[in-house]
């Protein structure tokens, strides 16, 4: 994440990943969730936190989550099935399960798939927000298969050209495993940013970098300024000239995968909180010889960080690279969050008469 | 595409598609393709220049694929043969067989996999040029399945950050079918603009437009100016603020699937070295097809009925303006630049062909 959008050192509470673990998975159960959910959940978000993804951790997402709990828009007991199955695919109608939940034990049907037929792939409706998509995808790894999630959404962001938001900020993620080198895992939104960063710069008091946001008529904001009020994202390559269309278009297809296959929801079908999501998994082993594949991914790895950086940069990066770096030093450090969101763990759990959560 | 790669109009010459398609698939049979990979192999290439993907057609390429096989890197007779399977997956060796032709035959049992299992999947490694992958990915719409392809190879892009070119601008492309709305089609290079497009620039005389473009030290040139020598493009959104990791990330993950998975292929293409990947998910599988369909036109229409933004007239979605451009083109004639059909001429003439008719 850009230095831009972290923490601002004076605001920062140091926080072990086990105590946020702990006190998250608590309020998981305070809203309902069984046990083994809660704890399902809490991993997705504090993993979140400990790769330095704050956008999808607990910062912006745990009070939305409770908030959802309480006005019944996520089930915290559902009884989710599949619709549809074939060896390679299911369809999955959620009850209105947790995303965090429901995104995993998807997984874990098409790990299941692939171990049989080579791939396995579910596409998921009627749940909720889903954390991290790079979290979903990365249940492949330990599996020597490659793993891919997606997660469809509401109307946020404007098409190319277009005047008001018609499709999701819609992101897809993979994850690779190696041998030596930390795995390559990329979860890219399809717009320039994820809208969660927007809320971060809000509350970090930041400006609006060019090419993140679009004024209320469309027009691409090109100029540093305030955030404006609404957030109306630009697809990713903001202009049609720097490929605002790339953006447009995955956003597109990851709707497709999630919303359209499962249930046909898009943009106005699609009531806000009303989740779709796209699992897969890919067996190393159907395609080539695994071994062979994680050193071949170990060179190709390598050979990206060995690039000789650009004038006023130090390192060239792999996604996943830096995000695996961020863990190791928040296991040892803990995670840095904004205090605000810590006086909010504490009325949280005050409120729900829970002990409050561990500082270090 | 954009205007701004468009032929100008005093350049065009204006040719039909049957003609080209005569034209260009003798030119196949000659340099030593079978009767069948000449018509798959001229079937790719006026399929893009008929959708209007000009960086993809006869004008870039039929000269590239010619001297390829003249200096042996292409196989114009490939063997190309499977080395592992399981009932949704297949590698295969291209026996350096021209993607155009090998490709689609690949595809096929892609989708012969899908209708068995849900999903067909195919990793290919030692092949050469792909063609417009959006070819491949189409071939599942009749099948009433979402197509995907990717291919992989070279270095011509810098990773962000970077400040020499590790990756290409390698594309995905996925094809999904609606009822009455044309096919949403995607085909997107992972870098700002395909390396063929600056070649189009180049023949025009143009400059370079901002964010496409990287210096020969890696540094992403904003402004307009000459074309420098070395084609260096940026990945997509030009800089990290903007999101260029994205497109690095994307060239990543269509180099792991075609080139890693298939035979750890990356880096350097020695001899036009290609990898792809294709893969077939059947509608089916996952849900009910005309349900799927009709939700499809009303994505499309709720796309494209977008207001649109000051300064455009309409909101388009990906595959739209190319089903249009391919109505035009079937009644007005592909627009080749004049030095292009020079170049037709010239090679029909030492092939002894009848030369391009107008």
């Amino acid at each position: 994440m850009l230095e831009h959008f972290h923490v601002p050192e004076e605001d920062k509470v140091m926080i072990r990943r086990e105590d946020i673990f702990k006190t998250t998975t608590d309020i998981f159960e305070a809203m309902g969730m069984p046990h083994d959910d809660a704890e399902l959940a809490a991993d997705g978000l504090v993993t979140a936190d400990i790769r330095g993804c704050e956008t999808h951790g607990v910062s912006n997402m745990l009070r939305a989550y409770v908030q959802a709990f309480e006005e019944k828009r996520i089930n915290p007991t559902p009884n989710w099935k599949i619709t549809h199955e074939t060896k390679a695919v299911a369809t999955i109608e959620a009850d209105k399960a947790h995303g965090l939940v429901i995104c995993p034990r998807a997984m874990d049907i098409a790990i299941e798939k692939a171990k049989n037929v080579g791939i396995g792939a579910v596409t998921i409706h009627n749940s909720t927000h889903a954390g991290m998509m790079a979290y979903h995808a990365m249940r492949a790894m330990p599996h020597d298969m490659i793993g891919y999630a997606i997660t469809g959404g509401g109307a946020v962001m404007v098409p190319t050209y277009g005047a008001e938001p018609r499709v999701g900020a819609v992101p897809h993620a993979w994850a690779v495993p190696a041998n030596k080198m930390p795995p390559f895992v990329l979860d890219i939104s399809s717009s320039s940013v994820a809208a969660n960063k927007i809320n971060l710069l809000r509350r970090t008091g930041a400006p609006l970098l060019p090419g993140l946001l679009a004024g209320e008529d469309g027009t691409p904001l090109m100029e540093e300024q305030e955030v404006p009020d609404t957030t109306r994202l630009l697809p990713w390559g903001s202009t049609r000239e720097l490929g605002s269309h790339k953006g447009y278009g995955m956003a597109v297809i990851g709707q497709v995968f999630s919303g359209i296959l499962s249930a046909g929801l898009f943009g106005i079908s699609n009531p806000p909180g009303n989740g779709a999501q796209f699992v897969a998994a890919f067996s190393i082993d159907a395609f080539r010889d695994i071994a062979e594949f994680k050193d071949s991914m170990d060179d190709f790895l390598t050979y990206l960080v060995d690039t000789p950086p650009a004038p006023g940069h130090d390192r060239v990066y792999y996604a996943g690279l830096p995000e695996h770096e961020e863990t190791e030093i928040r296991e040892k450090d803990g995670i840095p969050l904004h205090r605000e969101v810590v006086e909010w763990f504490d009325s949280a759990t005050d409120d729900m008469k829970l002990d409050r959560m561990g500082r270090i | 595409m954009l205007e701004h790669f468009h032929v100008a109009e005093e350049d065009e010459v204006r040719i039909m598609p049957d003609a080209l398609r005569k034209t260009v698939n003798e030119l196949f049979l000659k340099i030593g393709f079978s009767k069948q990979d000449a018509w798959q192999a001229t079937d790719v290439l006026l399929l893009s220049d008929t959708r209007g993907v000009d960086t993809h057609g006869v004008s870039n390429m039929m000269r590239r694929y010619i001297s390829g096989v003249a200096e042996g890197f292409i196989n114009p007779t490939p063997n190309w043969t499977i080395t592992r399977e399981t009932p949704t997956t297949a590698n295969v060796d291209c026996d350096r067989g021209l993607g155009i032709a090998v490709i689609p035959q690949v595809m096929k049992l892609a989708i012969e996999k899908a209708r068995d299992t849900g999903i067909g999947a195919i990793t290919m490694g030692n092949g050469r040029h792909a063609g417009m992958i959006a070819y491949h990915a189409m071939m599942a719409l009749p099948h009433d399945m979402i197509g995907y392809a990717i291919t992989a190879g070279g270095q011509s892009m810098p990773p962000t950050f970077g400040g020499e070119p590790r990756l290409a601008p390698n594309p995905h492309a996925w094809a999904v079918p609606g009822d009455k709305e044309p096919p949403f089609v995607l085909d997107i290079s992972s870098s700002s603009v395909a390396a063929n497009k600056i070649e189009l620039l180049r023949r025009m005389n143009s400059m370079t437009i901002p964010g496409i473009m990287a210096m020969p030290d890696g540094t992403p040139i904003m402004d307009e100016r000459e074309i420098p020598p070395d084609n260096i493009v940026l990945p997509n959104g030009a800089t990290r603020e903007l999101g260029s990791h994205k497109g690095y990330g994307l060239s990543a993950v269509a180099q792991i699937f075609a080139g890693i998975l298939s035979d750890g292929a990356f880096g350097a293409y020695d001899g036009g070295h290609m990898s792809h990947f294709v893969a077939a998910y059947s509608i089916e599988a996952f849900t009910d097809v005309q349900r799927f369909k009709d939700s499809m036109d009303d994505f499309m229409k709720y796309l494209r009925e977008t207001p649109s933004a000051p300064g455009h007239d309409r909101v388009y979605y990906a595959g739209l303006p190319e089903h249009e451009e391919s109505i035009d083109r079937h009644k007005r004639g592909i627009p080749l630049h004049h030095e292009v059909v020079d170049w037709f001429d010239q090679a029909t003439a030492e092939f002894n062909l009848a030369p391009l008719e107008r």
